[in-house]
């Protein structure tokens, strides 16, 4: 396995210079963590003591459910710094509103309107900077008649479509892995921020983000709204059955596999893949080679489905994902595997890639391997620079920049308001 | 005269040579088409984008200009064709570059070298370029050349696997879902932070981006949890580490509710209104440790009282008492019934020259000063291949005829 280290050297990075003060505590943290690894200075603002939400959230290192140990907050808050203020605190809020004049963006998940509560309200942000971006990720935007409604990451799903086309149609659906909801938030939420950023460039004018969540999953629903528009077609959900004959998942040895090699633009494979099965010596082969599987209509029918998946199956069932994989993709037939989190590891493609980052947590002496660059840019790359904070870390830098001294430190921590 | 359309969204001025097609690479730059850049797709009859000839279609009759799924992709861009197997079309694209501040292409690595079109040598002479690349599995390592779609990012990715029933083979996402969200999302993503360093500093750069490596990204906790806890992992369901009950409820009216109970307040709530703990089994419910130890105990229960309410009736219900819930909507109810994404005017109809008044997604992002511009339907396959050549590349009108005739716009 590769072994990336903590990147020491002072490479450039995109987004150098821009100072965020990340007010998520809800589900936003990857948001922050996209422009973090850009090189932004992004700073977690966290309530003293407990820490942000995020680092109580499961699953542990090591199963030890301590604020330094949460793996979300590990993973979703690389690179970024971390100080402890009570912005619900008169003193704090006096502090936070000093530290607006040196930011570029605010990120946060607030219910709308609570910010405001606080005296914190983007129009009067703004008059202290006008150049600040304000990028509010929540579930349903910030006004509307849901606008305060309750919502997690399932419900939000639910709520945006893609819940009902998820699972098996033989009962309830189930949820995609991962809470997808929350990081099509983020996703978004990062590429809005952007959008205002090189708007600012410009204008020297900042202005306010507001993503909903809702909205954001109803990008993911392919051309279901456009299927209704101009056919009245409802999508269903129609589990892991194949397409048409030939694309679909199959079980095999270890495993399963995603084959798409039939129906569409999947048919041009189709030969490539009866080539493979005769050369093998696959039973059925022949079969495979007749013209009725050229038929988009027999390939639709149950009996194409069930034939190509008595044939396949039998062949696969006592090879590997690894031997199919490599088998297929050098014959042209797109063929994967569906990988879990160990496969995922070791695979080869990745490790060449350097796409992981192997890091030591220092708190628990764990090396733990985790994904890293999503993309490769040639001047600028995606960098590892630091781990995930310690509570507070960043406290006494970001502090003594703002002409606070130890006494005012001390009072003020006493007062619970750092 | 001057192309380059003046419009009030944040990309406003920036230029996009497009070479992108199918799913991610053309929801990719809509992002940057919908928020005012000025994106022209590079586009052929001969290597036709495959969405054109993809369901669904105006009046459900197949043709280049009347596919829904191509044109939902493909708002408030412009359209050139050009046959890049020919040497005077490839000098008309490598022309455009010039003019562009951004190339993005989705195409196996290699294939924009062999048109001529790579960045080595478009960037020779326009070294503030910047080139998104964004292959199926990147343009470096042993597996960069093999073939593949969105659902077998899905499978390499992980994301199938985790997503579905414990007892079940995985079911996945339901749809393409890293072309539609994890890889538009992040390559804009990391395409705006490019040109955000190729203001300050006028330097452009080359972006490999792999379509599995975002998506994988997504499901890093998990990832981190498997290795370092030494734990296989396994489909969930609906279930979560910090909820229960949470679940997919069956309703009366044969729609799903999904509920999810984090506080013990909403739990009590939720009892309250519905009753649950009456018909279970006496133990602690209060108890949020109870709770998700025998949440499978909860959900039945629960599944028995749903089916006695309509789905956005138990909706309202509940969420009077702020528990978080929602019914799991179908498109039907999204674009003609959903009061929320009704407020923000989500689905918006665009006039098309063949197809009329269809339905586009808007962004889910507003920004409070510069919006996004959706005022242009998506264009009819070379629709401004004239105006570009002549308008923006300064080409003569007869030119441009003798190059029609020698089958370079097709």
């Amino acid at each position: 396995m590769t072994q990336n280290s903590i990147q020491t050297t002072l490479l450039a990075c995109s987004l150098d210079g821009l100072r965020v003060l990340d007010l998520s505590n809800r589900f936003s943290h990857y948001a922050g963590k996209l422009l973090a690894d850009m090189g932004a200075e992004v700073i977690l603002i966290e309530p003293p003591i407990i820490g942000n939400s995020i680092r109580n959230k499961p699953p542990f290192i090591q199963d030890r459910s301590e604020i330094e140990f949460g793996i979300p907050h590990f993973y979703f808050n690389t690179n970024k710094r971390s100080i402890t203020l009570d912005i619900h605190k008169n003193e704090g809020r006096k502090i936070f509103l000093d530290l607006v004049k040196t930011a570029d963006i605010i990120l946060e998940d607030h219910e709308p309107l609570a910010l405001n509560k606080l005296g914190l309200s983007f129009e009067y942000l703004q008059e202290i900077n006008p150049k600040l971006i304000m990028t509010s990720i929540t579930p349903f935007g910030q006004t509307g008649p849901y606008a305060n409604y309750a919502a997690d990451d399932l419900t939000l799903l639910a709520l945006g479509g893609l819940l009902n086309i998820m699972g098996f149609e033989d009962m309830q659906p189930t949820q995609a892995a991962c809470e997808q909801a929350y990081a099509m938030g983020c996703m978004f939420g990062a590429v809005g921020t952007m959008l205002a950023v090189l708007e600012t460039q410009i204008s020297h004018m900042g202005q306010q983000v507001d993503v909903s969540i809702q909205e954001c999953v109803t990008l993911a629903l392919e051309n279901s709204a456009q299927s209704f528009d101009l056919e009245k077609k409802i999508r269903v959900r129609t589990g892991n059955s194949q397409r048409y004959a030939g694309s679909g998942i199959f079980k095999c040895l270890d495993g399963f596999v995603y084959v798409f090699a039939g129906g569409m633009a999947a048919s041009r494979f189709w030969k490539n893949l009866v080539e493979w099965f005769k050369i093998k010596g696959v039973k059925g082969a022949d079969e495979l080679a007749s013209p009725k599987w050229q038929d988009l209509k027999y390939m639709h029918s149950e009996e194409g489905k069930q034939l190509f998946e008595t044939i396949f199956t039998a062949f696969a069932s006592d090879k590997t994902m690894a031997f199919l994989y490599e088998g297929a993709q050098s014959r042209r037939i797109p063929l994967c595997p569906v990988n879990d989190s160990q496969s995922i590891l070791k695979n080869k493609q990745f490790i060449s890639r350097s796409f992981f980052e192997t890091v030591l947590h220092k708190d628990s002496g764990q090396t733990i391997t985790m994904p890293g660059a999503p993309y490769q840019l040639s001047e600028t790359p995606w960098s590892l620079r630091k781990l995930a904070p310690h509570l507070g870390e960043d406290n006494q830098a970001i502090y003594k920049e703002l002409g606070l001294t130890e006494e005012m430190m001390a009072s003020l921590r006493s007062l619970g308001v750092v | 005269m001057n192309t380059k359309k003046q419009t009030k969204g944040p990309l406003s001025g920036l230029r996009v040579a497009d070479f992108t097609w199918i799913g991610a690479g053309s929801y990719t730059t809509k992002i940057l088409s919908d928020f005012g850049a000025e994106v022209i797709k590079v586009e052929s009859s001969t290597s036709l984008d495959p969405l054109r000839n993809t369901a669904p279609f105006f009046q459900g009759k197949p043709g280049v200009n009347r596919s829904g799924y191509f044109a939902d992709r493909n708002s408030n861009k412009k359209s050139i064709v050009l046959d890049l197997k020919k040497e005077r079309a490839q000098d008309i694209a490598r022309a455009l570059i010039r003019k562009s501040d951004v190339v993005t292409n989705n195409f196996s690595p290699g294939t924009m070298d062999k048109l001529g079109l790579g960045y080595e040598r478009v960037s020779q002479d326009h070294k503030s370029l910047v080139y998104l690349s964004m292959s199926m599995q990147g343009s470096s390592g042993p597996h960069s050349h093999y073939v593949g779609f969105g659902l077998t990012i899905a499978a390499l990715s992980g994301i199938q696997h985790l997503s579905g029933s414990p007892d079940r083979a995985p079911v996945g996402t339901g749809t393409n879902y890293p072309d539609h969200v994890p890889n538009p999302s992040h390559a804009a993503f990391a395409l705006l932070s490019a040109i955000y360093y190729q203001r300050k500093t006028g330097k452009g750069q080359f972006i490999d981006f792999s379509q599995t490596e975002p998506s994988i990204s997504l499901i890093g906790t998990t990832l981190i949890d498997s290795n370092v806890n030494e734990r296989i992992d396994k489909r969930m369901g609906n279930d979560n580490f910090q909820s229960a009950p949470r679940g997919a409820y069956p309703c009366r009216d044969g729609r799903t509710i999904a509920i999810a109970v984090y506080l013990d307040q909403q739990w009590s709530d939720l009892d309250h209104l519905l009753k649950i703990s009456n018909q279970l089994e006496r133990r602690d419910w209060n108890s949020a440790r109870i709770r998700m130890n025998y949440r499978k105990e909860l959900d039945a229960a629960i599944s028995k009282i749903t089916v006695d309410f309509d789905a956005r009736t138990l909706q309202n219900l509940l969420q009077s008492k702020s528990i978080p819930s929602g019914v799991a909507s179908n498109i039907a109810e999204l674009v003609e019934n959903d009061p929320q994404l009704n407020h923000r005017n989500h689905w918006i109809k665009l006039d098309h020259k063949e197809m009329g008044k269809t339905i586009y997604n808007a962004p889910p992002i507003r920004l409070s000063r510069t919006n996004f511009n959706m005022e242009n339907s998506a264009p009819l396959l070379g629709e401004h291949t004239d105006e570009i050549c002549v308008d923006l590349l300064g080409m003569s009108e007869s030119e441009v005829k003798v190059l029609r005739e020698q089958d370079i716009f097709v």
